[in-house]
């Protein structure tokens, strides 16, 4: 039990695909984040596309999905 | 192994770190300007100083040399092992931190739970970094005893003055500044060596193929899922439940060196970008840890320990100037790590052991001064006991198992404690003790419960397990806390749209 025995029938393949919905379950939840919560700490005015840190998460997701894609 | 350009480069880095920390000095007037830096920071000096700390010259040479046998998979610490941990922290914990005006992470749990849960936790902190730092003066003498020709003394004394000068001076805004020399020294000087060893191999495509017909112990070399029966230490499973679940987590959120420079931030949506933006530059440190030692497979292969991988391929590869470059590299990381722990650590004494338990209520000046002498008192400490490092050359490997064991209990105690509101002070200093007791036992008893080379990533696991169970019955059976305690300690929906101040 304590080496995960239970679970050598999984495959390398499909052990990627679990890390790879991971990163998709990430992605989701932080898309249902708030866009004031992720704006929290800058004023109205200065609120641009570029500072919603929604977009540099699914970016950094994004990069690391397709390293564990590629290898 | 050094020429003349090279002594320049050291020398140089050396002295323009010390004068870049001492201009911090003048912005040094409080207790928090020394532990917070004033609440004052960007986000890109925090998120680059948050990369920097973690890797260390230790971290090079060891990740190299496990690239050297078991391949790519190494990687998974620095991209599975810190982004999904890193976004949590963002979004989650870090704001609870900030908008609680903590200074140290054992601070938010004896707000959670008790003063014992977080003496307890503090405590462990400070031993561990005292330790490890001992074993830092003493790797980077070595290395300047083995490419500059410095007597140890000497060079222990050489780093410990450079870093122990800004850092008692100019305190953690000092720290993250020169971390940010020493992330863009690190980058230059590591990209340095993948390009040209890049071009040595001839090329990626042509080093993926020269391993591939080395012999069937390169099969899975590439493979960054190692298969669940693997006898490396990095089987999927580990890597997923151990790494992925526990120790990133544990590291990211509970580890005081990291979440202190978040803490630092000028303003919330720094806070929450540092960890953010440090998270894609974590993608990058595989490329200059791993890589090298991959390519070594090709340049040097049979080497009987996988830690020459790197040196080899310095001494091989890199042209005088560019060798100052990466040893200035190898520095930086030393000295990155050892001005993280002498800060960190003088934080946790004077907030979570002298405040409450020594002098309480002395005014703002005092407890800055006390942050000051302790840095220099965990100096002298690091001093005298970096011999120990000769004598007992496993010490390194040992505080880092020592860490493991409570990795997972504290990661199980901070997790339910902001996300359950029933978890009260009882379930979590049961959980911590039985969970640091049960990996103890786990690690005693390895070889019996375990059938890869270092479980690590498994102990992790079931002791996080452990604690986490522990922490949910001991709970339920004992008296809840109030509403009132539990104010601005534990998530709520409110936090993500109104609940601006705690």
């Amino acid at each position: 039990m304590f080496n995960f025995d239970w679970l050598s029938g999984v495959s390398q393949e499909t052990a990627k695909m679990i890390f790879l919905s991971l990163y998709a379950l990430i992605g989701i939840l932080v898309l249902l984040l708030p866009t004031e919560y992720v704006y929290e700490g800058i004023a109205k005015e200065d609120r641009h596309w570029w500072n919603n840190l929604k977009l540099w998460s699914i970016a950094v997701l994004c990069i690391l999905a397709s390293i564990y894609n590629h290898f | 192994m050094l020429a003349g350009i090279d002594y320049f480069i050291v020398i140089a880095y050396i002295i323009g770190m010390l004068l870049l920390g001492l201009y911090f000095k003048k912005f040094v007037n409080s207790s928090e300007d020394y532990f917070l830096g004033g609440k004052s920071l960007p986000f890109w000096a925090i998120g680059m100083s948050i990369v920097v700390s973690d890797i260390g010259a230790l971290d090079f040479v060891g990740v190299s040399g496990q690239a050297y046998r078991y391949g790519i998979s190494v990687g998974n610490f620095d991209w599975v092992g810190s982004v999904p941990a890193m976004l949590l922290a963002a979004f989650i914990f870090i704001p609870y931190f900030w908008r609680g005006g903590m200074y140290t992470i054992p601070e938010y749990l004896g707000r959670r739970y008790n003063q014992k849960v977080r003496t307890i936790a503090s405590v462990t902190w400070i031993l561990f970094f005292a330790l490890d730092l001992g074993v830092l003066f003493w790797a980077s003498a070595v290395l300047l005893n083995v490419l500059m020709g410095w007597p140890i003394w000497i060079s222990i004394v050489a780093t410990a003055g450079v870093v122990g000068l800004y850092t008692y001076f100019g305190g953690i805004t000092a720290v993250i500044m020169t971390d940010v020399v020493q992330f863009v020294i690190m980058f230059i000087g590591g990209f340095a060596l993948v390009f040209l060893s890049l071009y040595e191999v001839g090329g990626w495509d042509n080093m993926v193929d020269k391993i591939a017909t080395m012999g069937p112990e390169y099969r899975n070399h590439f493979d960054i899922i190692q298969p669940q029966d693997t006898k490396s230490p990095f089987p999927w499973t580990g890597i997923l439940f151990g790494l992925t679940f526990v120790m990133a987590n544990a590291y990211m959120i509970g580890n005081q060196s990291i979440v202190q420079r978040c803490l630092t931030a000028k303003n919330e949506w720094h806070a929450k970008a540092s960890m953010i933006f440090g998270s894609a530059l974590k993608m990058f440190i595989p490329i200059l840890v791993l890589f090298p030692g991959l390519m070594a497979v090709v340049v040097h292969p049979g080497l009987a320990d996988g830690d020459q991988a790197l040196p080899m391929m310095i001494k091989s590869i890199l042209p005088p100037g560019l060798v100052g470059l990466m040893f200035a590299a190898f520095f930086a990381g030393l000295m990155s790590s050892v001005d993280s722990l002498l800060n960190s650590t003088a934080t946790l004494f004077t907030k979570d052991i002298y405040e409450p338990f020594i002098k309480k209520g002395a005014d703002d000046k005092h407890y800055l001064k006390v942050g000051q002498i302790t840095t220099l008192v965990l100096l002298l400490i690091g001093v005298a006991t970096s011999p120990i490092s000769s004598d007992f050359p496993g010490i390194y490997v040992a505080i880092q198992t020592f860490m493991s064991y409570f990795q997972g209990p504290i990661f199980a105690i901070l997790l339910l404690g902001i996300f359950w509101k029933r978890t009260t002070e009882w379930g979590g200093l049961s959980a911590l003790v039985i969970g640091i007791g049960f990996a103890v036992y786990l690690n005693v008893f390895k070889e019996q419960f375990f059938t890869i080379e270092d479980p690590f990533l498994y102990i992790s696991w079931w002791s996080f397990l452990l604690g986490f169970i522990i922490n949910v019955v001991v709970s339920l059976l004992t008296k809840k806390h109030t509403e009132e305690q539990l104010k601005g300690l534990v998530f709520s929906s409110k936090i993500l749209v109104e609940n601006k101040k705690l």
